[in-house]
């Protein structure tokens, strides 16, 4: 395009008066062609127009987001599981091996199992011995708040 | 509306009204989020949406009118803090390269223009509106905006001359 025609499209530029088509024209001439040193001005501002016209929105909507955590999740989960698989299998097999003293003579296990039972008892009852006191509280209480 | 009539609407919207909030409001996670709100606003409102004749100019109306907020707001809450040119004789790489960058210029030109100036400036040059759809987003006259527009084109590249020729002469 001739230069003169560029000009007074130019001036009408800085006035405000360009319709939409003339601007584009202009656009194309600034962002395509080398132009005289005197309207370097002008197609730098072009430039910007254009470089600026590129900005996106660049945050994903959060649905995105979402999916890629559940995949994470997902992935995690199975690894869980499969080295608790791997582990536990591991763990029975060692408990096995050792062998935990199992008595196999039924008298034996019976008279074992007594002895058990029965200290637990006692020891139970020596517990719950300590705690008669717990009696007053009540008296106490019933001093102050009657129930009838 | 669904969801995806109203995504349909949005989408070629919302990049436009992410770049006008950025440029009013300087930050992008600042213009991230105006962009999300002014979204939410229309979502909320849209069983009224098909009711404007309009949706574009509305949604820039709605994105203008909530930054303009935001803004104010800011004045009263913040601080502000005001641009300083500092001399500096020692200069740094970094800022070499700044001020190298003719882009980043402008940036800063079109920043400090007036918030009005700004705004047509961002509407007309950068989206390339008509200016009938800038009058409904302004809610302006035509004749003004001409007028604004005329202003700010000329104010951009009276500063870019003036500091095209500071490095030169």
């Amino acid at each position: 395009m001739e230069l003169g025609k560029i000009e007074r499209l130019l001036d009408r530029y800085d006035e405000g008066e360009t319709s939409i088509a003339e601007e584009k024209l202009l656009r194309e001439y600034f962002l395509s062609e080398d132009v005289p040193e005197h309207l370097r001005s002008y197609q730098l501002m072009f430039r910007f127009s254009a470089s600026q016209a590129e900005e996106k929105l660049e945050n994903k909507p959060k649905v995105v987001s979402k999916r890629n955590w559940y995949s994470w999740t997902s992935i995690a989960a199975i690894l869980i599981v499969a080295l608790g698989i791997f582990f536990y299998n591991d763990s029975s097999r060692m408990l096995n091996d050792n062998g935990l003293g199992t008595i196999s003579d039924e008298e034996l296990a019976l008279q074992k199992t007594k002895e058990t039972l029965h200290m637990v008892a006692q020891i139970m009852n020596e517990g719950k011995s300590d705690l008669v006191y717990l009696k007053e509280f009540n008296n106490t209480k019933n001093k102050i708040i009657q129930i009838d | 509306m669904k969801e995806h009539t109203f995504l349909e609407i949005i989408n070629p919207v919302k990049d436009k009204m992410y770049r006008m909030a950025l440029r009013l409001l300087t930050s992008k996670e600042a213009a991230e989020d105006a962009t999300q709100e002014v979204i939410l606003k229309l979502w909320n409102r849209k069983e009224k949406i098909k009711s404007y004749a309009n949706v574009e100019a509305f949604a820039m109306t709605v994105t203008k009118n909530y930054c303009l907020d935001q803004l104010k707001l800011k004045q009263n809450s913040n601080l502000r803090i005001v641009h300083q040119n500092y001399e500096s004789k020692h200069i740094s790489l970094q800022t070499e390269i700044e001020v190298n960058d003719e882009m980043q210029w402008l940036g800063r030109i079109v920043a400090s223009l007036p918030e009005q100036q700004k705004m047509i400036f961002q509407l007309r040059d950068i989206e390339q509106y008509d200016y009938e759809e800038i009058a409904k987003i302004m809610d302006m006259k035509q004749t003004a905006i001409r007028v604004n527009l005329s202003r700010a084109r000329k104010a951009i590249r009276e500063k870019l001359i003036k500091k095209h020729n500071y490095g030169i002469r």
